[in-house]
């Protein structure tokens, strides 16, 4: 390919406007680093190590279980050797290294069975597994979400199209600052002799939060709907 | 640094967000009208990375502090606010309400950002 050949394309469309969001953003940040609350390089590791973080690491490490049951039980006894292998090291990874809330060293792999369905939710606040699974998605966060998975979670998760069977038992997990989860969902039909990376696939996020099963055709999360409490908890 | 007499309650109206969350326009917003897919707008990382940083070290804001006032401010203030908008909103609201810094600080350092960003 030839230079100009490289260039012969159209570039992607971008936001060619500075928000008043944008410049909030930046301004608090500087305002930080002015006052001493922390420094630009502390900022920069973090976000350095944001730009890591994603859900393939949990997606493969499932992959693997489906295929190795060896691999799949050190998931269930040990999350942080069975993370190593699919790249992520909960302990030393992240700038903080140990000791705050913000170090997640305690994940937990949950299985599924035919008659068994795990999901996961934070009641506190929005904990998440983001070393292996990357940021939380909106919905995750919100207190309808999270007051209501724990008090009707059958009914929650059909709103997100998931429709248990009334002999499938649900089991609700609840993270926290130091103990974070990831579903291990049951592997689908159809999927027999796939590869490692053709099963990773459609490991979604939301299979691995616990709101939707792994099917053979699908490998992205569509946006999710917010329905608002009805009687909403007071707090 | 404020005294506590400067500090505000938490459900008090910050003018200067207030006007934000009103008249800002939000990511999803600028994407429509510009043709972008990116779910979130470039900034959400940093705006992460500020918040994991001022709950390391010194301890400036602690995360379940700011994530139960982010909570409370988004059902409430900036209820009609999308998020990461209204998470940058929160953070911005609970600093100075904490007292890390005053409005008219900010005011004034947004706009020198502005005239930074936009100079040519």
């Amino acid at each position: 390919m030839s230079k100009s050949d490289k260039h012969n394309h159209d570039a992607a469309p971008m936001v060619d406007e500075i928000s008043d969001f944008e410049v909030l953003e930046v301004a608090v940040r500087e305002l930080c680093i002015e006052k001493g609350l922390f420094t630009q390089q502390d900022h920069n590791e973090w976000t350095e190590y944001m730009h890591t973080l994603g859900p393939l690491p949990a997606g493969r490490l499932v992959a693997k279980a489906w295929l190795d049951p060896d691999y799949k039980q050190l998931c269930i006894d040990d999350p942080v050797k069975a993370s190593l292998e699919v790249g992520i090291d909960w302990i030393n990874s992240m700038p903080s290294k140990f000791g705050t809330p913000s170090d997640y060293c305690n994940p937990r792999i949950l299985v599924d069975t035919p008659t068994l369905k795990h999901v996961v939710v934070c009641t506190l606040c929005s904990c998440y597994p983001r070393p292996i699974l990357g940021q939380s998605p909106e919905w995750y966060r919100t207190p309808n979400y999270r007051r209501r998975m724990v008090r009707w979670p059958r009914q929650v998760l059909s709103e997100f199209g998931l429709q248990l069977p009334e002999d499938v038992e649900i089991r609700v997990a609840d993270s926290n600052q130091k103990t974070r989860y990831v579903v291990m969902p049951v592997r689908p039909d159809g999927t027999e002799g796939w590869t490692e990376d053709q099963l990773t696939e459609i490991v979604t996020r939301d299979c691995l939060i616990g709101v939707a099963l792994p099917r053979a055709d699908r490998k992205a999360d569509d946006k999710r709907p917010i329905h608002k409490a009805v009687h909403p908890y007071g707090h | 640094m404020p005294n506590a007499k400067e500090m505000t309650k938490l459900g008090e109206t910050i003018p200067l967000l207030e006007s934000i969350g009103k008249e800002g326009r939000v990511w999803s917003d600028l994407c429509q009208q510009y043709g972008v897919e990116n779910p979130d707008p470039p900034w959400r990382v940093t705006l992460e990375s500020t918040c994991e940083v001022l709950n390391e070290g010194a301890c400036a804001l602690p995360v379940l502090e700011r994530r139960n006032e982010e909570d409370e401010l988004s059902e409430d203030l900036y209820k009609n606010v999308p998020h990461p908008e209204r998470q940058l909103l929160a953070l911005a609201h609970s600093m100075i309400k904490k007292g890390l810094f005053r409005e008219d600080e900010l005011s004034v350092q947004m706009e020198k950002v502005y005239k930074r960003l936009t100079s040519v």
